[in-house]
């Protein structure tokens, strides 16, 4: 097998122009700028395009993708990818466009922005959305840098954000960049926000609750609406980290639950891939009260014409250049035509259908901690397995060899021995009866070859991999001569 | 319904298995209250084919750059994308793949990733790069950050030219800490005012920023700004053009501690502006100061070279509310993609595009130079842009889309003191015609 | 083990005449799994009891150390920075942590015992 990096296979090919000399008379830089200014010289290596080409699909081999394998990696929705998406978002007229030109010469882009908003705004009740953030947790800090502001406009004192135990560890990273303290409220034995130890943290001073719902338990939050009254009345605001809202499309809308902003992973819930960790887009979307405070610019229409608007004086500013991933939400946009108001409601369906089905075809051999009707995703515990000597983590290291991408492992952090899974509406029934089957299999195999399991996995391209001696001794880079 | 295997008969059984009678039974949890009773107000979905139609009429729509004559650049450049790397972008197990977290089956993600922190480092001539971040604007607020946590201290000075759009970003980014941010404007020659940062500077500075090439396209002085602001003990963030590296000295030369900016010229092509990546790298020292993912190298159970995301006790899904930054996700298909890049151009492909760039910008920078209409404020110490100014600048970018040309960026809008600038570009894809035919253009508009 | 004391978060402390030595507990250890990153407070620090003082890392995990006792830091086990896994080999011995310049004897008095700490583990540990 070959195991060199793309460092090691240079060759001598030295004359590389893709471009071709542009006619002008050539100059040397040398002698505009001081020499101190100036490269000596430039150490990378040598390679022939044939080569190149070879090296990298050789490793895009070894890779586990949702367009190869079955993914049911919790909380991070892998759902099926439509080829559709890939080609519109590859269309001239959206790849070659500079972000500053004229609006008039952009007009379709602007109005599929301006479609695609209206659809978000639909889908979750929210006023306005900025498509700015390109992540999740971009999202997040979006959305809390515009609470913020907001209570400081209101000459409100607020000093606390309140997330659940269980959410998501971006939620109090956000909190503590907006400069927030962090306050934790615990959940019960069934899964839910205790909603009287919620009472008694929040108070005056409480600027917003971070909420997933349904939760990273994969349960819903069944008193919303009594907690979003107990923020509201003292004057915070409820923010919906809309990672699991898959479950809900077309089901209910967060501004019925009594959420003020929203974030929604357009690389989840609306299909676009996830490029091993990105591009994705985290769109903000947020209710009246919270419109001024949007990042610029803002899509404005006047006399049938798109632009971008600029003059927003509370505006939190920017938290990017330009105008976000515009590629992921041409994809997005895509994803919506192609299902419009049924097929969401169909998406949400099934996700939750196929969750349940996959609980309930394996409580009797993994631990439900959480015995609720569970929405899109569901958590089981490896406990009693760990118990005859293999945890999670050896589990979702045999998963590999059935050729299953393992589920989120040890989170919730609440979760002792946690295994996440998410099939999403995607899959089969025959896909996740596989998966059942193979999740059975491992669990005869913990009683009947339990190395077997300890091992894995058997059949990839590498075998355990020794996390812990990359993090002793960190080897971050290719050198020339080794270390 | 389109992309969802089950049948009414899959559903009915797995009803059945589950114990209940109807898909509503599932939502029964949900307060009524919150319901929808009627479906979204949305068109009802399209077949594949219609889909097309109607995302291409709206594509259609666009006058993409290409079929202008176009010198706008301003953070967004237009350089040749080799059609291989679309193509490897485009393979389903790099493309449909998530964050790398099982080694065991992403050592493909992994060591691309690997190849591209090691490709960014050789560029830079840093010590280390992470994985990517997630564009110049957010990378250059991310490294401010990571400087003030480092020096523990309170103030940073941003100095000279920068992109508006990245100090907008940062001013968000610092919102919610108690930071001072002071900025230091140009000398009259476009560069940073070296008398002025000197003033600034003082023991509670503990980040002096400056961008070179700067957003006007001059390029600083940066090992003597870098050295004068190290003389107060403050950690120094470099803004740069990774292009421009295959002509100007690598700052890991001239001991700057943070190199940063945005990936774009790397492959990314335009795109409206996004998805590029930012990068960010650093020296060894700060690694466990640096925000975003890093991947390893080290060996699997049989002692073979593996790779895997390491030091992630920095993340925030481990560190919560105490992480480098709140930010895991970052660029990973386009910093794969700037390694495809970098591997196929290597030294001589890239110092061809640099060195193309910067002669067909000298080229245009010399034609306007005779022009009486034209002022250059600037002298020609440019990279791939700089600033000329002509009167009724609005005006005559306006003029020119008509003749199908793109002049450039107006700088009016931010830049109230040069209400009459225009910033132009060119890459390695101007052509000598292209420019004359701009020049021509300009020498027939009245004005000046 | 006698003249070792134990804090509730996990650390013992052995007095050596002014001084204090400090690690984790053997509990800890195994509970952290293998430890990749160890960091510590500067010689002449300030401690106080019950404060944080520094960070143990796991691959997986990072929990903070806290300071059993208050007092200014003499001595930091500098080697544990290339060699973090001494805490999972030996952290009564060449794991050790910091040694401090005991400020306040009684502070000594709130700390527990072996036997109460084996008590507390095993609570913990069901």
């Amino acid at each position: 097998m070959d195991r060199k990096t793309v460092f090691a296979k240079k060759t001598n090919v030295k004359e590389v122009n893709y471009v071709g000399p542009s006619g002008v008379p050539l100059q040397n830089p040398q002698s505009y700028l001081p020499q101190n200014l100036v490269r000596k010289d430039l150490p990378l290596p040598h390679l022939g395009e044939a080569d190149v080409v070879r090296h990298f699909l050789g490793l895009a081999q070894r890779n586990f993708s949702i367009d190869t394998h079955f993914y049911p990696l919790g909380s991070c929705t892998m759902k099926y990818n439509p080829k559709i998406n890939e080609d519109m978002a590859k269309l001239d007229g959206f790849v070659g466009l500079h972000p500053y030109q004229a609006p008039h010469t952009v007009q379709g882009t602007l109005e599929l922005l301006y479609e695609l908003e209206q659809m978000l705004c639909e889908i979750t009740g929210m006023q306005r959305f900025t498509f700015q953030p390109s992540s999740g947790a971009h999202g997040e800090l979006a959305g809390m840098l515009m609470i913020r502001k907001y209570h400081q406009a209101h000459k409100r004192n607020k000093t606390k954000v309140i997330v659940p135990d269980s959410a998501h560890g971006t939620n109090p990273a956000t909190a503590s960049m907006c400069g927030y303290q962090t306050v934790v409220v615990e959940s019960t034995l069934e899964g839910l926000v205790d909603v009287d130890k919620l009472k008694s943290l929040v108070d005056d001073e409480t600027a917003a609750i971070m909420l997933t719902n349904p939760n990273t338990l994969g349960l819903f939050e069944e008193d919303i609406l009594k907690i979003s009254d107990m923020i509201h009345k003292k004057g915070g605001f409820l923010y919906y980290d809309g990672a699991n809202f898959n479950a809900l499309l077309g089901i209910t809308k967060p501004a019925l639950m009594g959420f003020d902003v929203v974030h929604l992973n357009l690389h989840k819930t609306f299909s676009t891939p996830h490029g091993c960790g990105g591009p994705g887009a985290g769109a903000v979307g947020v209710t009246d009260a919270l419109v001024d405070y949007l990042p610029v610019p803002l899509l404005k229409k006047e006399s049938g014409e798109l632009f971008f608007d600029y003059c927003l004086p509370h505006s939190i500013g920017k938290v990017r250049a330009f105008y976000g991933n515009f590629a992921v939400l041409v994809r997005a946009y895509t994803y919506l035509l192609r299902l419009g108001s049924q097929g969401l409601r169909r998406v949400a369906h099934n996700s939750v259908l196929n969750a349940n089905y996959v609980k309930e075809k394996l409580k009797d051999y993994y631990e439900v901690p959480f015995p609720k009707r569970c929405m899109h995703e569901v958590i089981f515990s490896c406990k009693k397995q760990k118990e005859r000597g293999a945890s999670a983590y050896d589990i979702a290291k045999r998963l590999i060899d059935y050729g299953i991408h393992p589920p989120t492992m040890y989170f919730p952090l609440t979760v002792p021995e946690a295994f996440m899974v998410e099939p999403t509406e995607t899959e089969s029934r025959c896909a996740l009866d596989y998966f059942i089957e193979a999740m059975r299999q491992i669990d005869r195999e913990i009683s009947q070859d339990l190395d077997k399991v300890k091992s894995a996995p058997h059949t990839s391209f590498v075998k355990r991999v020794d996390e812990t001696k990359a993090a002793r001794s960190p080897d971050l880079r290719w050198r020339e001569n080794g270390v | 319904m389109p992309y969802i295997l089950n049948t009414d008969r899959d559903r009915e059984e797995m009803l059945k298995a589950i114990g209940i009678d109807s898909i509503e039974e599932l939502y029964s949890q949900l307060p009524a209250r919150i319901k929808l009773t009627k479906p979204l107000n949305l068109s009802s979905g399209l077949s594949e084919h219609k889909t097309k139609k109607r995302v291409s009429a709206l594509a259609k729509k666009n006058v993409p750059a290409e079929e202008f004559n176009s010198f706008l650049g301003a953070g967004c450049y237009d350089h040749y994308v080799p059609s291989v790397v679309p193509f490897i972008l485009s393979s389903s197990q790099f493309l449909t793949a998530y964050t790398p977290y099982q080694p065991e089956c992403s050592q493909g993600a992994l060591q691309a990733i690997y190849e591209y922190q090691s490709y960014m480092c050789l560029l830079t001539g840093m010590d280390i790069s992470n994985a990517s971040l997630l564009d110049g604007a957010s990378a250059f607020a991310e490294a401010v950050l990571m400087s003030l946590r480092i020096t523990k201290k309170k103030k940073v000075i941003v100095a000279g030219i920068f992109h508006p759009e990245y100090r907008q970003t940062l001013k968000a980014y610092l919102a919610g800490f108690d930071f001072v941010i002071r900025e230091i404007a140009e000398g009259t020659d476009g560069l940073v005012d070296t008398e002025a940062l000197k003033q600034a500077l003082d023991n509670d500075t503990g980040c002096c920023a400056f961008s070179s090439p700067n957003f006007f396209g001059l390029i600083e002085d940066a090992p003597k700004l870098a050295d004068i602001a190290k003389r107060y003990g403050t950690l120094t963030v470099l803004v740069t053009n990774p292009i421009s590296l295959a002509i100007l000295k690598e700052p890991g030369a001239f001991g700057v501690d943070i190199v940063c900016g945005d990936g774009q010229p790397l492959g990314s092509g335009l795109n409206f502006g996004g998805p590029s990546f930012g990068y960010l790298a650093t020296k060894k020292e700060y690694t466990r100061q640096m925000p975003g993912r890093l991947v390893g190298k080290t060996t699997d159970r049989e002692g073979k070279c593996a790779y895997c995301l390491t030091l992630q006790t920095r993340e925030q899904h481990i560190r919560r509310e105490k992480a480098t930054s709140n930010i895991c996700s970052n660029q990973s298909l386009n910093a794969i993609g700037a390694a495809v890049y970098l591997a196929l151009m290597g030294p001589q492909g890239l110092r061809n595009s640099a060195l193309c760039s910067f002669n067909n910008t000298l080229y245009l920078y010399n034609q306007l130079k005779p022009l009486k209409k034209i002022n250059l404020p600037f002298g020609p110490r440019i990279f791939n842009e700089f600033v000329w100014e002509v009167k009724n600048a609005q005006k005559i970018i306006e003029q020119l889309y008509r003749r199908n040309i793109i002049a450039g960026y107006y700088l009016g809008e931010q830049f109230p003191e040069y209400k009459n600038g225009i910033l132009s570009c060119c890459t390695e894809k101007k052509t000598k015609e292209e420019i004359d035919e701009l020049v021509g253009v300009l020498r027939e508009v009245p004005g000046g | 083990m006698a003249d070792v004391k134990f804090a509730q978060s996990h650390e013992w402390v052995r007095v050596e005449g002014e001084c204090a030595v400090v690690g984790i507990t053997e509990y800890a250890q195994k509970q952290l799994g293998d430890i990749v990153f160890v960091e510590l407070p500067k010689v002449g620090d300030k401690l106080k009891q019950s404060f944080q003082f520094g960070v143990v890392e796991s691959t997986k995990a990072a929990s903070e150390l806290y300071a059993p006792l208050s007092g200014q830091v003499n001595e930091v086990n500098t080697d544990l920075v290339h060699n973090p896994q001494w805490v999972n080999e030996e952290p009564f011995g060449k794991g050790w942590m910091i040694k401090v310049k005991i400020e306040d004897k009684d502070e000594l008095g709130r700390l527990l015992d072996e036997e109460s700490y084996k008590a507390l583990v095993q609570k913990e540990g069901h």
